[in-house]
């Protein structure tokens, strides 16, 4: 499979496939975002709504993302280095988001939380707004943002085992010192790459926080939803200038991942294995 | 300090890794834990170390109930077949750790911890390499900062669990004949866990020999080799051949012979006798002894090994002088000088 025509068959399929579907639509986002000059860009993005969706989508990240960090730690950790009844369940409750539609899991919350829901009523009447406000906008971005972390994570400290963890326990130090001294170090690169996935789609989500949100402009529309009304609402120019925004996260996440591959990649072949 | 063990019993899930094991390890001594895979021995090294926990049965050091204390409180030296050493840090540092993380109070200097390094190094004969990283070193030098690592903690057991396993032959020989001589100098009471008989023999003062979560004995090299206590361990130390035999007023009846038995005595009935390869005289076939058939002969340095077939089995004799021209095929009694028979 080294050389003939094949080879430079296969490649150009796959370099086709990729302009078509990726690189195209990624550049139509910015051709459309500029149609009308850099003023009206400007203008799409710093109009006050648009700031709004912004400043929601960083704020719901913004605690998302260090919850998930949290859970991700002591999920792994749980995992991966102790032995317990259920193990296997606990692993399978965390792929769940993945498996699970974004739609179904934001009406999970309508369900609990609404005001026709489980709970509604006692919220109601204690003057708390969960469905079509922030918090439920929060919640339904930690549940669909959940596995990002852990999985990155359980892998990889599965693999390093627990000899390490047990060599500084019989060393004398204790459960926050193993921790910080001897896995967080191990782990580092794949946690920051966890966290740098769960933060791309902790900003990018949409049919989950589309469910609970409500699109009340300016006050419950995060950065993907409000590109959706814009769009529906035929202003193409302010719809792509947000867009564009949501383009350059996902471009900046995905050097900052190959920087981080590139990286870790050299941390595993010194590892030793 | 003394070790003890009393009747500790671990599961786990239905499998029984331990079934009342009481043990001692002697102030000074060096101990081996020998046995197959599955035996328990690493199990009962964990639970010394704490690492594991048992559950029933307890575990004292000094006379000290240890039972509930973890790892971290019982002082003790753990090396790892798979060294565990902290990737991350250099060599240096990973011999420092087990200072570095005591309380405050009680961590010496960092100009005492430097030092006590330096002289690890030396003592594990690799002065130079304290900037290194686990990944740059070999696995024999893995193996000797991992045991500096253990030992800069002054631990009042050292405890290895198959610590040569993971080594070549040249360098697992050398590096036991070195880690006997850090021993001697040091006198912390050591236990170890192999599954090479060769290694239990040659390093330990004395070897336990483990099957299926039991002791079957505990004695010298000598006496678990020479006095094997039951017939598991006679089986598993020294390579013997099993025979049926039939035991009888004290004597052991083989191949048309009694000879005296050199086992613990047992009662009359069925045994099985164990005849160990060097402990055969070849004579000619018709002689009275074990009815053989040659299937092939190796001359390897001072002694032939003799491949024979008894009974569709193959039996391995070997023999400083054996009989000139005998070719593969050819009929030769085997005479039994000592026998060890266990009741079957």
């Amino acid at each position: 499979m080294t050389t003939g025509w094949p080879k430079y068959l296969l490649i150009t399929l796959a370099l086709a496939f990729l302009g078509a579907n990726i690189a195209l639509p990624l550049a139509a986002v910015f051709v459309e975002a500029f149609a009308k000059g850099w003023d009206a860009y400007v203008e799409g993005i710093i109009e006050p709504d648009a700031l709004a969706a912004v400043r929601l989508t960083l704020l719901v990240a913004a605690i998302a993302v260090p919850f998930n960090i949290v859970f991700g730690l002591a999920a792994s950790w749980a995992i991966t280095k102790f032995d317990f009844r259920g193990k296997a369940v606990l692993i399978t409750m965390i792929d769940l988001p993945f498996s699970v539609s974004p739609v179904v899991s934001g009406l999970i919350y309508v369900l609990l939380f609404g005001l026709q829901g489980w709970f509604g009523e006692s919220l109601r009447d204690a003057g708390v707004q969960i469905i079509f406000a922030v918090p439920g906008i929060v919640l339904a971005t930690v549940f669909v943002t959940f596995p990002f972390v852990a999985r990155e994570l359980i892998p990889l400290m599965q693999e390093q085992g627990r000899d390490e963890e047990e060599a500084a326990r019989s060393l004398g130090a204790g459960g926050w010192t193993v921790f910080r001294r001897v896995t967080l170090p191990n782990i580092k690169w794949g946690l920051l790459y966890g966290v740098l996935l769960c933060n791309a789609r902790a900003m990018g989500e949409f049919g989950a926080v589309s469910v609970v949100s409500g699109h009340i402009r300016g006050l419950t529309n995060t950065m993907p939803l409000h590109v959706e009304i814009l769009y529906n609402e035929y202003n193409f120019v302010a719809a792509f200038a947000v867009a564009s925004l949501l383009a350059g996260l996902a471009l900046v996440t995905l050097l900052v991942k190959s920087l981080l591959e590139w990286r870790f990649a050299d941390t595993i072949a010194g590892s030793g294995h | 300090m003394t070790v003890e063990t009393h009747d500790l019993v671990k599961r786990f899930g239905g499998f029984a890794a331990l079934e009342g094991v009481t043990l001692q390890a002697r102030p000074g001594e060096f101990l081996a834990l020998l046995g197959p895979s599955g035996s328990g021995k690493t199990t009962l090294l964990r639970i010394m170390a704490g690492l594991d926990f048992p559950d029933s049965g307890r575990v004292t050091f000094d006379g000290v109930d240890m039972s509930d204390r973890p790892a971290r409180e019982r002082g003790i030296g753990f090396v790892f077949q798979h060294y565990a050493l902290f990737r991350h840090m250099s060599v240096a540092d990973n011999i420092a750790f087990g200072l570095t993380v005591r309380p405050r109070r009680d961590r010496p200097a960092a100009s005492a911890i430097a030092a006590r390094v330096k002289e690890l190094l030396d003592l594990v004969q690799l002065p130079d390499l304290g900037k290194r990283y686990p990944a740059q070193l070999s696995g024999g030098q893995r193996q000797r900062v991992a045991l500096a690592r253990a030992l800069a903690v002054e631990p009042r057991v050292l405890l290895l669990d198959e610590p040569f396993g993971a080594l070549d032959a040249k360098v697992r020989k050398d590096l036991r004949r070195w880690l006997r001589a850090v021993h001697d100098a040091s006198h912390v009471t050591s236990v170890f866990v192999t599954h090479d008989q060769e290694e239990a023999l040659d390093l330990a003062d004395r070897v336990v020999v483990m099957n299926k979560g039991r002791i079957e004995q505990v004695d010298t090299p000598d006496a678990v080799y020479n006095r094997p206590a039951t017939a598991f361990v006679c089986d598993f130390l020294g390579n013997a051949n099993r025979f049926e035999c039939a035991l009888r007023g004290g004597g052991v009846e083989i191949g048309g012979l009694t000879l005296p038995n050199a086992a613990p005595p047992a009662g009359d009935g069925r045994g099985q006798a164990f005849v160990r390869p060097h402990e055969f005289d070849i004579a000619a076939a018709g002689q009275p002894g074990i009815a053989a058939t040659l299937r092939r002969v190796a001359h390897t340095g001072a002694l032939a090994a003799l491949e024979c077939e008894v009974e569709g089995r193959i039996v391995e004799a070997t023999s400083a002088r054996p009989p000139e021209g005998l070719t593969p095929g050819d009929a030769l009694t085997l005479v039994p000088t000592t026998v060890r028979a266990y009741p079957a």
